[in-house]
């Protein structure tokens, strides 16, 4: 197929990226059977399909995601969640005096799944348990950037778990909430957060982070395993 | 500012020195503000503006959103020193033809079916007027919502054309504008050859009026070049290899 | 009436945390509670406001501009010029921002600028006066935030006093009891820097200049000037919640003390020679 890009050529909304409209993939939209990019972001060839990565994306919900919330409003049958911008989500609780048993109020930061995302909102999953998130540093990032941070099977993560001591709770949206064993590893994992966030594409970001936390806490946040 | 003896002189040179179918230096950045979700600033000689946008975020009031598509909001708006004479506070009549021209333009190449029930909110924000500002500010607000990761059939570009002293010229600056016989403001999605903003203040002959056109996207091309430099430039910093 | 505007929703867990980082002296983004944000200033980048500054204080961003015309003085001042400072939270600025008329905020912004460039007597008012009792120079003072991460008090009064002590003002001549334009510009004098700090009190405990994640959950807030003088220029206790009184006297001390070092900053950006204070 005749494409028009170099392999991750970064692209802007409008660019031609190939002829055949049969292989549009995300990120792009086609028009007189071209494919065109809808995004500013990597142009690639995935799966025999044309995609454009994005630099920014908002969060698109989807069952399953764990998600990071604040209570924004409790009715008589259930909550509402914040999960940020133009997002919120529901816990239906049919029964009124289950929902005050559960102690939650406005205000409160709670780790949750989501059940379900469609024409009806945002529901979450009952089931899985709701988590009240009870301390900590909440930050937001560009929800986009989540897997950079979470990395090949936890890795970036697990690095500056390791590195810091702290815990930290990923929110699928871009909250994120960080506990740890004291205020300069805590900050230590903001810095390492905000840097993923803002140089995620950037290559040898692994060895940034790395060179960064040790800078700043000197990987001795946890003893080690 | 009073009126030039001519704008147009022996030797085809505009009150700036331009020649009629010259834009003015235009400085582009993408991502100047930090609490919006995208942002840029858009200079056309002395014509400043910022642009920025929210969203997709909740729709308030809520009984205004749609079920299958985001509202867009847009708001135009100059800063009260922008002008010669001070602006007055609160928005004018111009002003709010202006935010819906705008509006109306930008949601021919956003994706609004992507966010059903919430709203993009667009602001533009005139920080010095000197001729063009509307097409400044749809230049601008454009590389904003692509900066905000908003799914684009394309970018729109716009200039201003107009017609001083007789002749058709390109990217009218506020002399031009105030003392020639026509302005002209248009803009383009360059990607499918079609207009998305076009207004006349003035009079044109049919002939000029094709002509101004074509003079108009002979600057858009150019600008629209220049919009992909900008929005490629904030990114650029950026390597494929950890994607 | 002033309409309180919508609160944010903030995260309860925030407040303790900041509140518990403050025990120890220490805050969210690394500042000991007594620290300012970097603070830079720019002037001159309009050419059609007769004054103008581009100040950021962290991410906070504010824009000030200054037009002159030439207007008729008060009555019980005929040989005075007039300022009058405009505030806007711009909706681009924040997504807590509204747009519209100013709301009860704005218009607080405003007047707290207002109030500390008149009680520090920044300008000679006499100076502006061009025929007494008939015309004198009205300097309006516009702010526009554009970029809103918390404290824009003390941020917009930078702006103002830079735009002030860069603006070029048209000079003219009377003749036959008319004004004539000279072709001519000069800069006002200036004849003292007041500046603001903002103070932000949670528990007994209190931290400068708060950044927006720290604003948002603060037990109250002040906001005090002072001038080069040592003189209490501008108080304006800023959100809803009760000062411990006991913590005024630490408050004006490190008030003075920071409000020096801004002062420090701004004359090495800003060319500005302070003019004799009568």
């Amino acid at each position: 197929m005749p494409i028009y890009f170099t392999e991750h050529e970064i692209v802007v909304p409008g660019q031609l990226l190939s002829d055949n409209g049969k292989r549009s993939g995300e990120g792009t939209y086609t028009h007189g059977g071209k494919i065109y990019a809808a995004r500013i972001g990597f142009a690639s060839i995935r799966d025999n399909k044309v995609v454009v990565t994005p630099f920014k994306a908002a969060y698109k919900p989807a069952p399953g995601d764990w998600v990071v919330g604040i209570v924004s409003d409790v009715k008589p049958n259930g909550f509402e969640i914040d999960l940020g911008r133009h997002l919120k989500g529901t816990i239906r609780i049919p029964d009124r005096e289950e929902v005050i048993s559960t102690g939650l109020n406005v205000g409160d930061v709670v780790y949750v799944r989501i059940k379900e995302s469609g024409l009806s909102g945002v529901v979450i999953d009952k089931r899985s348990r709701i988590r009240r998130i009870e301390s900590g540093i909440l930050i937001q990032i560009h929800p986009a950037k989540i897997p950079r941070l979470i990395g090949r099977r936890g890795s970036m993560i697990n690095l500056i778990k390791r590195l810091t001591g702290c815990e930290i709770i990923v929110g699928k949206n871009g909250f994120i909430v960080i506990n740890g064993p004291s205020p300069e590893a805590e900050f230590a994992a903001v810095k390492a957060v905000k840097m993923i966030e803002e140089e995620a594409h950037i290559s040898g970001l692994t060895e940034r982070v790395e060179k960064l936390l040790r800078e700043l806490v000197g990987g001795a946040g946890a003893p080690s395993s | 500012m009073s009126r030039p003896e001519r704008l147009i002189d022996e030797n085809g040179r505009r009150v700036d020195g331009r020649r009629a179918d010259e834009l003015r230096p235009i400085r582009m950045e993408v991502g100047v503000l930090d609490k919006s979700d995208g942002s840029a600033y858009v200079e056309f000689g002395g014509t400043k503006v910022i642009a920025a946008v929210f969203g997709p975020r909740e729709a308030h009031p809520r009984h205004l959103a749609l079920p299958d598509r985001a509202i867009l909001n847009c708001r135009y708006h100059m800063t009260s020193f922008s002008v010669e004479e001070r602006k007055p506070l609160g928005m004018t009549r111009r002003e709010i033809e202006l935010s819906k021209v705008i509006r109306e333009a930008l949601e021919t190449v956003a994706f609004l079916e992507e966010f059903p029930r919430a709203a993009i909110d667009v602001y533009v924000e005139v920080v010095q007027a000197d001729g063009g500002t509307r097409t400044a500010g749809l230049t601008a607000a454009s590389l904003a919502l692509a900066d905000a990761g908003i799914p684009m059939a394309d970018l729109i570009a716009g200039v201003a054309v107009g017609k001083v002293d007789g002749q058709l010229v390109l990217d009218l600056c506020d002399l031009e504008d105030k003392y020639g016989e026509a302005d002209m403001p248009v803009a383009m999605a360059p990607r499918f050859n079609s207009i998305v903003m076009l207004q006349l203040n003035g009079r044109m002959t049919v002939e000029e009026f094709k002509r101004g056109l074509a003079l108009a996207k002979k600057g858009i091309d150019e600008i629209y070049r220049l919009q992909r430099e900008a929005l490629k430039k904030k990114f650029s910093k950026i390597s494929p290899e950890e994607v | 009436m002033a309409l309180a505007p919508k609160k944010d929703l903030t995260a309860k867990i925030m407040r303790s945390k900041i509140y518990s980082l403050l025990l120890q002296d220490k805050r969210i983004d690394g500042r000991k509670p007594t620290d300012l944000r970097p603070i830079k200033i720019e002037t001159g980048l309009l050419s059609k406001a007769e004054g103008s500054a581009l100040v950021s204080m962290g991410s906070t961003k504010i824009l000030t501009g200054i037009k002159v015309e030439v207007g008729v003085p008060f009555p019980d001042r005929p040989d005075e010029g007039t300022f009058t400072v405009n505030a806007e939270l711009l909706p681009l600025a924040s997504a807590s921002f509204e747009p519209g008329p100013p709301d009860e905020r704005g218009i607080e912004l405003a007047r707290v600028v207002d109030r500390s460039l008149r009680e520090g007597r920044v300008l000679d008012l006499k100076k502006l006066c061009l025929i007494e009792g008939e015309k004198v120079y009205v300097l309006f003072i516009d702010i526009y935030v554009l970029d809103y991460d918390g404290n824009y008090f003390d941020p917009s009064l930078i702006s103002a006093l830079a735009a002030l002590a860069t603006a070029k003002l048209p000079r003219y001549d009377v003749v036959d009891g008319k004004l004539q334009k000279t072709g001519e510009y000069f800069t006002p004098e200036i004849r003292s820097l007041p500046f603001t700090v903002m103070v932000g009190v949670i528990g007994e405990k209190f931290l400068l200049d708060p950044q927006l994640e720290e604003e948002k959950v603060l037990d109250v807030s002040l906001v005090m000037g002072a001038d080069e003088k040592g003189n209490i220029t501008c108080v304006q206790k800023n959100s809803p919640g009760q000062v411990p009184l006991e913590l005024m006297d630490s408050i004006v001390d490190i008030v003075i003390e920071k409000t020096g070092e801004i002062r420090r900053k701004f004359l090495q950006e800003v060319p500005v020679k302070l003019a004799e204070s009568p």
